[in-house]
């Protein structure tokens, strides 16, 4: 049996041990951080964005590398996900963007500060986290119809700023925020032009609309609009087919994602939607 | 009690009530606004309740741990604390160094980063006010004629985590290099050096309560630190999976802190056959409850619980969501929160000669406090199960997913009032002790647990029932 002796060695010898492996491993750990976060690619600006993440506490909140407040949205990838355009609106006015939502502190920062976080978040977004946050496994899984398709974000079909900017806050296909309305049929309410001047100041459309003024370039409109319109649902669908509207309202991701902004509007299928789609 | 210099540990036990109900007040704030009650965001964002829940945990467990100290490092090495004027000067610059920080938070004067919130001027103050503790105590061990095992383990702990702070304190604008030194303090706090507290802390209370003797307490003592580092070092590593450090860290990480439960079934093992081996039935059962219940939910908190979320597999989709705070709550509940509350209601009748662990209350506050946090426990599991399965494999959107789990959160919310009667039961039972005794002939008899150690006085009761009748006797209810 282990006398008193023997166990305080134990404990001494142990912890000499794993603390000296410690030590080599946090130096060659640091030997190789820089090249794993592109650390000379760490710009003032970038510097200055980590400043500001510090100053605001946003960590408080959010997760960066996962670690955070669990709060608000994980953000180590968000400058491929959302796009500066969003980042910069959600930064100028939180509320506008989600409307009756868990709130956000609306902070003053100034466009230098804006474009410093913006490009904070590019740069760690490329720092190399093994992998984390991971791709959605089950998405084949909930949506059967399309195996093996790219994450909702990484759809190529789309414009890229509806993949950043609109499906934070509606649907598509069933993916996407909720705090707007679903978008699989709404190029059946809205002509292209209605859409270029929504799209342009919804707040000068319809006052008070929950939906905010959006800092758009007029080319990304012009590419919003046109994919928009397209977006007729499957009820559209069923008008020339023989599946019943009532049937396939409860499968709006099919057929509801036409090639690109370019391609034509997609025709009626000759099969049943759950076998359509692009 | 031996000496009158002990009753410093009172001020920072009282302080620690304090600042834990203090803490229990946001902790409730912020599951209201995970329901999604935010009436209070104009004025208290959640990025400044979770600093300060986060902060107040750590500052009332310090405060538990220099009251422990203060009160169990003169009975163990039998001299009074060397210069108890500083160790008063110590108290109060921790308070008003703590309520500084806590008021700063809602003025947005903090650092940003996790655990670590405390401004940079006030990281010195808090270095300064570490290391007249340790000097205290270091001289009070130095002028000592006998050292025990468990005191040098307590000063090894205490040392190393005021050391640790430092590596907090390394001023970086590199994520990656900023996440890695702050893990130095955090991890290696919780899941290295604070278990060494907690275990000389188990270690005092096993041999007062059940008489096992030294030799035996303390070879497990040893054996149970060993563990911890042995594991807990290189666990370090399952911080260091995703922040931009090499990939070798995935597995040292999991090998290492799939290790880390060891050293907690090591305590609970312990705890569980000193209780049972021990031929003393110490009149104090409330204090031996604590006891044997830190080092069983400090297993199922920190060890299994954390267990269940550290290899990388898992760890890629739990990381950054709720389960971490469901591992969290119990981990620091039952690792930290209990043993500081095991020593106060160890040490309380001990320096008021008063003996209220009898009273129903002091059972309700251990059961509903522990069902209560249990049950929160089961609450954040739920919806941090959800969450990684909808946001995380799914790939819903976070604000979508977080309306979805809200409920969790009521229920959560219902498991926490369980659990604040029953800290509220224990701090009503703390105040009605009432303040320590000025003279030690005030007390029933000379600590009479302290006695099969041969250095007291002989037990004049002598029978395992009879003893500490007593201070039964003197119960003012």
């Amino acid at each position: 049996m282990l006398s008193v002796q023997q166990a305080k060695w134990f404990f001494l010898g142990g912890t000499a041990v794993t603390f000296a492996i410690f030590l080599l491993l946090t130096l060659h750990t640091f030997s190789r951080i820089p090249a794993l976060s592109n650390q000379d690619q760490m710009t003032d600006r970038v510097i200055h964005g980590k400043r500001l993440w510090d100053e605001k506490n946003c960590m408080g909140c959010h997760t960066i590398l996962g670690e955070g407040g669990y709060y608000a949205p994980e953000l180590t990838r968000v400058y491929t996900r959302r796009g500066p355009a969003f980042i910069r609106a959600m930064l100028k006015d939180p509320q506008a963007m989600y409307p009756g939502e868990r709130r956000m502190v609306q902070y003053q920062l100034t466009d230098t500060d804006m474009d410093d976080l913006i490009a904070f978040f590019e740069w760690v977004g490329r720092i190399d986290t093994n992998g984390f946050p991971p791709k959605p496994t089950l998405l084949t899984v909930a949506m059967p119809a399309q195996p093996g398709q790219p994450s909702v974000v990484e759809r190529l079909d789309r414009p890229k700023v509806f993949n950043q900017l609109c499906i934070a806050c509606h649907s598509l296909g069933g993916q996407g925020g909720n705090v707007g309305p679903p978008l699989d049929t709404v190029g059946q309410r809205m002509t292209r032009d209605e859409f270029v001047s929504w799209l342009e100041k919804p707040q000068a459309v319809r006052p008070g609309t929950a939906m905010p003024d959006l800092p758009l370039s007029d080319a990304q409109i012009a590419e919003l609009a046109a994919f928009l319109v397209q977006l007729q649902g499957p009820g559209a669908v069923a008008r020339a087919s023989p599946v019943p509207p009532a049937a396939s309202d409860r499968r709006p991701a099919q057929g509801a994602t036409p090639a690109g902004p370019d391609s034509p509007p997609p025709a009626a299928p000759a099969t049943p939607p759950a076998a359509s789609g692009d | 009690m031996h000496y009158l210099s002990q009753r410093i540990a009172y001020l920072f036990f009282a302080t620690a009530m304090l600042l834990f109900s203090l803490q229990l007040v946001y902790g409730l704030l912020m599951a209201q606004a995970h329901m999604g009650w935010d009436g209070l965001h104009p004025w208290v964002p959640f990025n400044v309740m979770r600093p300060v829940h986060m902060n107040l945990l750590l500052m009332w467990l310090l405060a538990g741990f220099m009251g422990a100290s203060y009160y169990l490092v003169p009975e163990e090495v039998k001299r009074p604390i060397v210069l108890p004027w500083v160790a008063l000067v110590q108290w109060a610059a921790f308070v008003a160094v703590g309520v500084t920080a806590i008021v700063g938070f809602h003025f947005q004067w903090w650092e940003g980063r996790k655990f670590l919130e405390i401004p940079r001027p006030l990281d010195w103050l808090v270095v300064a006010d570490l290391v007249l503790f340790l000097l205290v105590i270091g001289a009070t061990l130095w002028r000592a004629e006998r050292r025990t095992g468990t005191v040098l383990v307590l000063y090894f702990g205490l040392l190393s985590a005021a050391g640790f702070y430092l590596f907090g304190m390394i001023d970086t604008v590199h994520p990656t290099v900023d996440s890695f030194w702050r893990w130095w303090v955090v991890h290696l706090w919780v899941e290295g050096v604070w278990e060494l507290i907690m275990g000389a802390l188990l270690a005092f209370l096993l041999l007062r309560l059940t008489g096992v003797d030294r030799e035996i307490i303390e070879k497990w003592l040893y054996v149970v630190v060993g563990l911890t580092f042995l594991s807990g070092v290189l666990g370090t590593g399952h911080h260091y999976y995703w922040i931009g450090t090499p990939d070798y860290w995935l597995w040292i990480g999991a090998i290492f802190s799939a290790l880390e439960p060891l050293a907690f079934l090591g305590m609970a093992v312990w705890a569980v056959a000193m209780m049972r081996r021990g031929g003393r039935r110490h009149p104090n059962r409330m204090a031996l409850m604590w006891t044997v219940g830190a080092a069983i939910m400090s297993f199922v908190g920190a060890g299994f619980l954390g267990f269940a979320h550290t290899l990388p597999q898992v760890n890629r989709f739990t990381h950054g969501t709720l389960i971490t705070a469901m591992h969290g709550h119990l981990a620091f509940w039952g690792a930290y929160a209990m043993i500081v509350l095991a020593i106060i209601t160890y040490a309380m009748p001990q320096m008021t000669g008063r003996a209220i662990y009898r009273n129903w209350t002091q059972h309700y506050a251990f059961w509903a406090s522990n069902i209560g946090i249990v049950a929160m426990t089961l609450a954040l599991a739920v919806a941090g199960i959800a969450q990684v399965y909808l946001e995380r494999m799914a790939g819903m959107d976070f604000l979508v997913v977080q309306r979805e789990i809200e409920w969790h959160f009521f229920g959560m919310l219902l498991a926490a009032l369980l659990l604040v009667s029953g800290v509220a039961a224990y701090v009503v039972d703390f105040i009605r002790y009432g303040l320590p005794v000025s003279d030690l002939s005030e007390l029933p008899e000379p600590d009479l647990d302290a006695a099969h150690e041969g250095g007291a006085q002989p037990v004049t009761r002598g029978g395992a029932v009879g003893y500490g009748d007593r201070l039964v006797g003197r119960d003012p209810a």
